[in-house]
């Protein structure tokens, strides 16, 4: 009964948030400083245009009104027209969330990789531990697109192209594409093309993956450090568990919950770092659209991104929340 | 206290005004290391762009000159202007950016959380369903939509982090009080008679601001990061300001060829956010130890 009651609960707030999310983006859309409708037409347009423009556009109407439709609009996935290419929002997303969402998912592999390959070097004690944890400090500091800019650098250029370092593929999507590269080369049964997606998504879901990667090694290390030195650990070792054993069924498990609420933070940071990442390797995902948007003062184009990034973002963290509350009662009880 | 170790004995007899050598002799080797670079950081952007020969905004030589060249120890850029004139300046602009939005930030957060925890009740309840759904909001997109929409410049980058950064302080500050709330020395100031405000900014806030100070401390690297990210993908002020985050983004173009151009500012950025979180770090390890 309790996890039902947690769910709905959740689920509740979700809705809550979604609306507020939404509100705020269409606010400050109506704030921001400059003109929709001059944007959509042009500075030297005339007086009908604009007004026709207006019109058009549905900023005649009421701002409750205008809330309402931008609303209903969202829920069915249409954001309106784009002021700078005046086509719908909706058509430029539809190819480039697939790959955002790739890129993303690669991404957050990577960062488990890393996180879990990381963590026990990072409690090494000694020299090893504290050259180790400097080198850490190095790559959650570095920028993401320092890192992007290095890996070009290095895989790139210095290594004669062992890598590609833009775009998603060498030959282009299929006619009836899912959009995601990968997917669609096992599909089609083409190793070669499934191969070409593969090295395309390496170096930019490395770059976005190294800073959480690290910020995940670093909460599973104290997780697994503090568990080792619980009563319950001790026991298992004087019930004569070998250390190996200790650490994989009883520390690793009990760090992993904090480790997987830290995952779902670290997905909203990513979501930020991909847009950086897209726009060093040319990715035609929602981040360079965001940037291409925010450079024209495309404020409509702005909002949508925003909107389906916060979405995915909420939506997220609900479900880990839900996860985390199936797995631990404490969760669920507080 | 007599069987304390001596060091113990000599420093509690030790007049106050020696304390800060104490706690300087009680760092590690690495914590004075990242201490001293803080500060040798600090001190490169105060007096760094005055120090310089060249301006950060007019060009001064030839175009893409690499580093190393005469009279141009980091090159210079697509104009030809002075690559670490303009690097100097970006980090002053950057950390004085990032110094503000904490500060800012913490100040919001902890007047809304004291309230809060203070005052209780119905204020509480509706402060803190108000911070939560702002801490349950994606912090970077909203920061990114705010700036957006305020128009490309660093203010309306630093309003947009501040936006999404207090509740974290508020909701910090708030456990903090309740906790400070109920210790001894608060009960006994209010069996004293001491209440409202001055039980509050005599007893509680006093007990509450190393905590907020550390976070503060902590953050400032991230914002600085993030500082950084929001101008790359141009929600900073546009060239020739020298501003870090864009001058790598516009430099980007070039990179293959003059990778200094765009891997030097984001080098900096790194610098400062690394300088930044080894110091805090140090610093929450530092407190834990001694136990402050």
């Amino acid at each position: 009964m309790t996890v039902l009651v947690f769910i709905s609960k959740r689920l509740g707030s979700l809705l809550v948030v979604l609306f507020f999310l939404t509100l705020l983006v269409f606010t400050l859309g109506k704030v921001a400083d400059s003109d929709p409708v001059r944007t959509y037409v042009g500075v030297n347009a005339s007086a009908e245009s604009v007004e026709a423009a207006r019109e058009e556009l549905g900023l005649d109407n009421p701002i409750p009104v205008q809330f309402g439709s931008f609303v209903v609009g969202a829920v069915q996935g249409d954001f309106g027209i784009s002021l700078s290419s005046k086509r719908p929002i909706a058509d430029e997303l539809a190819t480039r969330l697939p790959a955002t969402l790739e890129l993303a998912g690669w991404a957050l592999a990577l960062t488990v990789v890393i996180g879990v390959s990381l963590a026990s070097l990072y409690s090494r004690p000694g020299r090893l531990g504290a050259f180790m944890r400097f080198v850490f400090f190095s790559a959650a500091s570095a920028p993401s697109f320092l890192i992007a800019m290095l890996s070009v650098l290095v895989f790139y250029k210095w290594l004669g192209g062992a890598l590609p370092a833009a775009g998603r593929s060498s030959y282009g999507p299929y006619d009836d594409a899912t959009g995601f590269y990968v997917l669609d080369g096992m599909l089609h049964g083409s190793p070669t093309y499934t191969w070409d997606a593969i090295q395309h998504l390496l170096l930019p879901a490395f770059a976005a993956a190294v800073g959480s990667g690290v910020a995940l090694a670093r909460v599973l290390a104290d997780g697994i450090a503090s568990s080792l030195r619980s009563p319950w650990a001790r026991t298992a070792r004087a019930l004569g568990e070998r250390e190996g054993t200790v650490l994989r069924r009883h520390a690793l498990r009990n760090a992993s919950s904090p480790a997987l609420s830290l995952l779902a933070v670290q997905a909203g940071f990513m979501v930020s770092s991909l847009v950086v990442v897209e726009q060093v390797f040319s990715w035609n995902g929602l981040g360079s659209y965001l940037s291409g948007a925010i450079g024209v003062g495309d404020f409509p184009a702005i909002a949508a991104v925003c909107l389906i990034l916060g979405a995915v973002y909420v939506i997220l963290n609900t479900l880990v929340d839900v996860a985390l509350a199936a797995v631990d009662p404490r969760v669920r009880l507080s | 206290m007599l069987y304390s170790p001596k060091r113990t004995l000599k420093r509690l007899e030790r007049p106050a005004s020696d304390r800060p050598e104490g706690a300087w002799s009680a760092l590690g080797f690495g914590e004075k290391l990242s201490l001293v670079a803080v500060a040798a950081t600090v001190l490169i952007a105060l007096v760094g762009p005055a120090l310089m020969p060249y301006s950060a905004i007019i060009p001064a030589g030839e175009q893409l000159l690499p580093p190393l060249s005469p009279g141009h120890v980091l090159g210079t850029d697509v104009l030809g202007m002075d690559m670490a004139t303009r690097l100097v300046a970006g980090m002053q602009r950057s950390l004085f950016a990032a110094l503000v939005v904490t500060l800012i930030s913490a100040a919001i957060g902890t007047l809304i959380g004291v309230v809060a925890g203070f005052r209780g009740g119905w204020i509480d309840t509706a402060l803190m369903r108000f911070t939560d759904l702002f801490l349950a909001f994606p912090a970077m997109i909203i920061a990114m939509a705010i700036a957006a929409a305020i128009g490309q410049s660093l203010g309306s980058a630093m309003i947009g982090i501040v936006v999404v950064w207090w509740p974290l302080y508020a909701r910090l500050v708030r456990g903090e009080v309740r906790r400070v709330a109920a210790l001894p020395h608060v009960q006994a100031a209010r069996v004293a008679g001491v209440t409202g405000w001055r039980l509050l900014w005599r007893h509680v806030v006093p007990a509450v601001m190393p905590t907020v100070v550390v976070t503060a401390s902590l953050d400032i690297g991230a914002v600085v990061m993030t500082l950084a990210a929001l101008s790359f993908i141009g929600l900073g002020t546009p060239a020739p300001a020298p501003e870090l985050g864009r001058m790598a983004s516009d430099g980007m173009k070039y990179f293959l060829n003059a990778w200094w151009i765009a891997v030097l500012p984001s080098l900096a950025i790194g610098l400062l956010a690394f300088v930044f979180n080894y110091a805090g770090d140090a610093l929450r390890v530092v407190l834990r130890r001694t136990g402050v």
